[in-house]
């Protein structure tokens, strides 16, 4: 029996084996979205947790990597959802543009926060997509949806930004 | 036309502009696991499901049969939610 079916039959030996050949990928994946490494790897022990809960459902000809980086995507949307930052920021005239270094740094900050603010889905579409740089195709596979959705989902978070970037007065260089 | 085609490059150029701001702000992170997980993962096994009090599995039959015999409690239980 190969390990892939020994892990559906709960044997706890091949899971361990599969913990410690996959437990990198699944955190390298998480900690790309939520930027946070204690959080990532709680997030990372909570999939792992969960792909041995619901091996039952997972074939044993089917892709482990796959299946474990989708709980890990669900997993990390719930927790940008849980944890999205409640105020916004004042609204300020637009267009002035300063190089002290404090002000660029408060501006960074600003804009971490609105990117925060926004919704959990188009929030992960754009990180991996646009910080990350990820292929799309394979953003479309953790997220267990279209290439042509991921690439919508941005779309939306880059107006979304826009919008609210101009509205604070934040004029991206 | 040429309106379009220059509303497009303005889209386009502020899109550029979004995803570098969007790099500067987010600077990268270190994607290497610094620990063994397996332990943690193996702890979890040692926690036990939350029982369940016997009087909350009274209350659930008691509602479920309150539902059957009046239907229409559903609806003022879901106001009430």
């Amino acid at each position: 029996m190969d390990l892939l079916q020994r892990f559906t039959h709960g044997e706890i030996d091949a899971f361990e084996t599969l913990v410690r050949q996959f437990q990198g990928d699944i955190y390298a994946w998480t900690v790309r979205i939520v930027r946070d490494p204690g959080t990532a790897e709680d997030l990372t022990v909570e999939t792992l947790w969960r792909v041995y809960r619901a091996r039952h459902r997972f074939r044993p000809d089917g892709n482990f990597g796959a299946w474990a980086r989708r709980i890990a995507t669900n997993l990390s949307i719930d927790y940008l959802r849980r944890n999205r930052p409640e105020v916004s920021f004042p609204t300020e005239p637009a267009g002035v543009q300063q190089p002290d270094p404090l002000v660029q740094r408060e501006t960074r900050e600003r804009i971490q926060r609105a990117f925060r603010r926004l919704p959990a889905k188009l929030q992960v579409a754009a990180t991996l997509a646009l910080i990350e740089e990820m292929p799309y195709d394979e953003i479309a596979r953790a997220l267990g949806t279209s290439v042509g959705a991921v690439k919508l989902r941005v779309f939306r978070a880059v107006r979304i930004l826009r919008k609210r970037l101009s509205q604070a007065g934040i004029r991206p260089e | 036309m040429k309106g379009h085609e220059d509303n497009y490059m303005t889209e386009h150029d502020d899109d550029r502009q979004i995803r570098d701001a969007l790099k500067q702000s987010f600077p990268p992170v270190n994607t290497e696991l610094r620990r063994d997980l397996w332990p943690e993962v193996l702890r979890k096994f040692d926690v036990r499901p939350v029982r369940v009090p016997w009087y909350d599995w009274a209350l659930v039959g008691l509602s479920a049969v309150m539902f059957l015999a009046f239907p229409p409690l559903v609806l003022v239980f879901a106001y009430h939610l």
